[in-house]
């Protein structure tokens, strides 16, 4: 049993389809109005099915009024780090503190080298994504003294004026599956963003992430609290229950709240592109999923 | 001189300008964020046509900002001044095709150099730009230039309008990339002075006319300080041709008064010499086609007529089905604009022409090569005349999900078609076979009057009392006489229904038919529905899609009434479902149609399915020529109209039979062996041009009434692209 206390989290996954080209607006406009955390949006800027993702997310910002925003995640090799640090904390200032920063150091290197980015090895997009993170925070860091200074083997960005602030502190959720990527996670992130249809061993996988996570974060002197889990998952409702996360609504709760428990999940991520679904996730997911790990927490 | 723009006035939300010195500042970020979005907000209010952001290297990221703005506004153009780099141009592009899709095509973008003087990379900038945007182009985009190399990107998405590129600066360098290929130059008058204006408009007038433009493709924009005097500005616009002043000041006084002062004299000074709608750039006249005179596109269709240059053209050119490249798409919106399109259409007498609700069509292409496509989406409007009556106003251009949709709140249903994407004007002129045709007929049956514009532009009222003979003619080939532009229908009371889907074996394809045609034979008329079968594939399972409504909101009876449906053969899935009518018309695919080729479809309509017709049918399914086999039910209510009271006369049939494949031969070489079986056609599912189809859609005496008509109403032949009935034909 891992359970590191978060207060939990339910966000949607929305796909960022540039046609209808308001679909994926009014479903973070559904989400919002549900009483959700979270409207994500998937980042391939390569795919011209989609929506640029930031300007969907500003735009999807300045149409809500609660919820948070975030790329799930967004794709660093194509977003070079200091003018994504500007346009994060530019729309935290303009949406008071809403923005949060899923990243991820690039999955699919042939369609991003066809756009004319540069290929990097596993190892080295990691080392990349350190730099990037490195770089961003120094950017946000407007009280600290002197310029940006970063000269890394992959982003050098020298004497840049830091700034804007952002109006809260921007979280930084990293997609991450293996064990470097984790160990990065544990040392600089505020978060680790994977899906679970992506993990082979489903569920139980978290528990590997969340060791190698835990004992980066051990070596670099930090709690392992102050790194939250997220995950993006997938499901249906249905009559009666069939499956994980197939079945009716109280199914669903008792599923989330068992992964909240065993593996201190505390950001549900729900891919979702219709209100429907969205709005029952909201409804009846999650506060019956708050109330069952509440109940269990206070033992 | 002017360049013949239409004089726009626009606010330039400068970070320099925005330095407020008035107000308690706590947080200067966030004060001059939200002073930028209100501003914003008031300029559009104060019926400013432009706000620009420029990039501010201390403040907040200008495209954020911009997109902030986008979703706060509603009317404004949203100019964004940006610079490549730190931009990236692909990026870039992507970032404008969103915003410009979700702002509905208020984006323009101007490439600044900030500090550079020179260019630098903006020419290819520009290039790759333009390539992103250009969807239409299905080739990935390549770019080798000395500043930036694209590999090998997929172009898109395709924005709502075309973005103007403009570029800003002084140096010769960037002079000269204005002239040569932006869409405008955009400079600061303090900066330059009106010698200097004069003198960089003609450097760029000087490279657009070397690179084959016309100087007046290029928007020439002012950034003006406020204080400026009208009487300064007039010259800049009567004599240099500044297209659009923008004002640089964030201060809500300065901005009122521009507005109250400046820009109505602005305009009543320039009134006489300028403000017509810029033309189309060389490179989009480049495009133009043979045989259309473009140049005499009525007044009134102008701003929404497409041509092969234009952006919008990508969105237009195909159907559903089929692949199309007309020379002209026209898009009236109004009755009195489907009289001059048709005016437009009979000066053309030689070229192409097709008309186009929501380009579904399968007989009717609406579209074609090198032609003219009449759309008339826009006449979409679905309106209740008489709640008590049930009678509504639909427009042609409107889609069957949407009038399920719309008809839904009262209670109410139209059986029209089994998908939502088709378009009224198409299936509403042909007949209406669908998910309720057993119980209510067919769509046209429920027609109780059309406006139409005939042939020769006449605006005529059609029903059983004004112009009977033409009410007659368009309920089943209403192609032939004209463009209805609405049509009047009484509807029925339709509640929840049941809607099943099952997936049946079908090892046995012909005794499978028949087991079907018996079941729907012997079934109440609440049922109707479809079969599809598609071809053998050696060495795997045979099966067949059955799908039935049963209009009853109790599921005992829907049950009941599916029960021999599930038992004609095995059943391997099934899925039945209780809802709206609505529900089952929700199935339109999103988006403009991306279709190539041309398809090949056989129609047929029969009464029974007959064991000889089902052998016949299993071996063209065999042969592997058609690759869709589809029957739909009719009969029912459908039979009990007389067979001479619509131009749609085989109402004796049961079952409206379809065969689709890609190679007209091959499919003809199995047909045949169908053919005998059939009592007539329906037309909407029959791609075959022949004449002697004619004969199948339509008997004798209905043929003869019709061609008759067609000599009265349309004697020189103007509509002819669905069923065509040649007014000069002899009398089958």
């Amino acid at each position: 049993m891992t359970d590191y206390g978060h207060d939990l989290q339910f966000g949607a996954f929305i796909t960022p389809t540039a046609q209808p080209a308001h679909q994926a607006v009014e479903l973070a406009v559904v989400a919002d109005r549900a009483g959700l955390d979270l409207a994500t949006f998937q980042d391939h800027p390569y795919q011209p099915r989609f929506h640029d993702t930031w300007t969907l997310l500003s735009y999807a910002a300045a149409r809500t009024e609660r919820i948070h925003l975030s790329g799930n995640v967004l794709n660093l090799p194509l977003r070079p780090p200091a003018p994504l640090a500007r346009s994060l904390a530019s729309l935290d200032v303009l949406s008071g503190g809403r923005v949060e920063l899923g990243i991820g150091a690039g999955g699919f290197w042939d369609p991003i080298v066809a756009m004319g980015g540069r290929r990097l090895s596993p190892g080295e997009s990691v080392a990349a994504l350190e730099e990037g993170i490195e770089v961003i925070r120094q950017v946000w860091a407007v009280d600290r003294p002197g310029p940006v200074q970063v000269r890394g083997e992959y982003y050098q960005v020298v004497g840049a004026k830091r700034g804007p602030a952002p109006a809260h502190d921007i979280n930084i959720w990293v997609g991450a599956y293996k064990p470097r990527m984790l160990a990065l996670v544990g040392r600089a992130a505020d978060g680790v963003l994977p899906s679970l249809g992506y993990l082979p061993g489903g569920a139980e996988d978290l528990a590997g992430i969340n060791r190698h996570i835990d004992e980066a974060a051990g070596a670099a002197g930090r709690d392992p609290r102050a790194v939250r889990r997220l995950l993006n998952i997938g499901g249906r409702f249905a009559p009666t229950g069939r499956a994980f996360l197939d079945g009716p609504a109280e199914q669903w709760a008792e599923d989330l709240a068992g992964l909240a428990l065993e593996y201190g999940v505390s950001a549900f991520i729900l891919a979702a592109d219709d209100a429907p679904t969205i709005e029952r996730f909201a409804a009846e997911v999650a506060p019956a999923t708050r109330q069952l790990v509440a109940e269990e927490r206070t033992y | 001189m002017t360049y013949g723009h239409q004089l726009t006035f626009g606010v330039l939300l400068d970070p320099d300008a925005a330095r407020p010195g008035d107000g308690v500042l706590l947080d200067p970020d966030a004060a001059r964020a939200g002073d930028s979005v209100e501003r914003a907000r008031l300029a559009e209010e104060l019926g400013y046509d432009v706000v620009a952001i420029a990039e501010d290297p201390d403040g907040l990221d200008a495209w954020t900002l911009l997109s902030w703005v986008a979703a706060r506004t509603g009317r404004v153009q949203l100019a964004a001044h940006t610079s490549v780099p730190p931009r990236d141009p692909a990026m870039l592009a992507r970032s404008a095709a969103a915003l410009d899709l979700l702002s509905a095509g208020r984006v323009d973008l101007t490439l600044t150099t900030g500090e550079r003087a020179e260019a630098k990379g903006e020419a290819e900038a520009i290039e790759i730009i333009r390539g992103v945007l250009d969807a239409d182009d299905p080739r990935p985009l390549t770019y080798r230039g000395e500043h930036y190399r694209i590999p090998r990107m997929q172009r898109g998405p395709l924005p709502a309008h075309r973005i103007p590129i403009q570029i800003s600066g002084y140096a010769h360098s960037l002079l000269q990339i204005a002239g040569r290929t932006a869409d405008g130059w955009v400079a600061e008058l303090a900066v330059l002075g009106p010698d200097g204006v004069a003198a960089a408009n003609k450097v760029i007038d000087e490279a657009a006319r070397a690179a084959g433009r016309d100087p007046a493709e290029i928007r020439r924009t002012l950034i003006i300080d406020p204080g400026v005097s009208t009487d300064d500005l007039l010259p800049l616009i009567v004599e240099e041709g500044a297209g659009t002043l923008l004002v640089r000041s964030t201060d809500p006084t300065v901005l009122r008064r521009f507005v109250k002062d400046a820009i109505p004299a602005l305009r009543e000074a320039v009134g006489k010499t300028a403000g017509t709608v810029p033309g189309r750039s060389a490179a989009v006249r480049a495009k133009r086609r043979a045989g259309i005179d473009y140049d005499r596109v009525p007044a009134s269709l102008a701003e929404t007529a497409v041509e092969p240059g234009d952006v919008e053209y990508a969105r237009v050119r195909n159907t559903y089905l089929r692949g199309g490249a007309p020379g002209l798409v026209l898009r009236p919106r109004t009755t009195a604009e489907v009289v001059d399109a048709l005016g437009f259409v009979r000066a053309h007498p030689g070229v192409p022409f097709g008309l186009r609700s929501a380009g579904h069509g399968i007989s009717g292409r609406s579209t074609n090569d090198g032609g003219i496509v009449v759309s008339v989406a826009a006449l979409n409007g679905i309106e209740v005349l008489d709640e008590a009556k049930r009678l509504v106003r639909i427009g042609p251009g409107a889609r069957w999900g949407d009038v399920a949709a719309a008809l839904a709140p009262y209670g109410w249903a139209l059986s029209s078609g089994d998908y939502g994407g088709v378009g009224v004007g198409g299936l509403a002129t042909a007949g209406g076979v669908g998910w309720l045709a057993r119980e209510h007929g067919l769509t046209i049956d429920h027609l109780r009057a059309v406006e139409m514009v005939l042939a020769d532009g006449t605006v005529v009222r059609a029903s059983a009392d004004e112009h009977a003979d033409l009410f007659w003619a368009v309920r089943g080939a209403g192609a032939n006489f004209g463009v209805v532009t609405s049509f009047d229908f009484e509807v029925d009371e339709v509640g929840d229904v049941g809607f099943a889907q099952f997936v049946v074996g079908a090892e046995d394809p012909a005794a499978l038919l028949v087991a079907w045609g018996q079941a729907i034979e012997a079934a109440p008329r609440d049922v109707s529905g479809q079969l599809i079968l598609g071809p053998r594939r050696p060495g795997q399972p045979s099966f067949a899609q059955v799908m039935a409504v049963v209009d009853a909101d109790q599921p005992d009876t829907i049950i009941d009434r599916l029960q021999p449906l599930a038992a004609v053969g095995p059943l391997y899935d099934q899925n039945v479902v209780l809802l709206p009518y609505a529900g089952i018309m929700a199935n339109a695919a999103e988006g403009y149609h991306r279709a190539q080729g041309d398809p090949v479809a056989r129609s047929g309509l029969i009464e029974h399915l007959t064991p000889e017709f089902a052998a016949a049918a299993a071996r063209m399914l065999a042969s592997g020529a058609v690759h869709w086999f589809q029957i739909r039910t009719v009969g029912g209510a459908v039979s009990d109209v007389p067979a001479d009271a619509t131009a749609y006369a085989h109402r004796s049939a049961n079952f409206s039979v379809v065969a689709m494949g890609s190679d007209p031969r091959r499919v003809d070489a199995v047909w045949r062996d169908l053919y005998g079986y059939f009592d007539g056609m329906y037309l909407s599912f029959e791609t075959d041009r022949s004449p002697d189809r004619l004969t199948d859609a339509f008997p004798p005496a209905t043929l003869a009434r019709l061609r008759e008509l067609k000599r009265r109403y349309d004697p020189h032949h103007l509509l002819r692209d669905n069923f065509t009935i040649d007014p000069r034909g002899g009398q089958r």
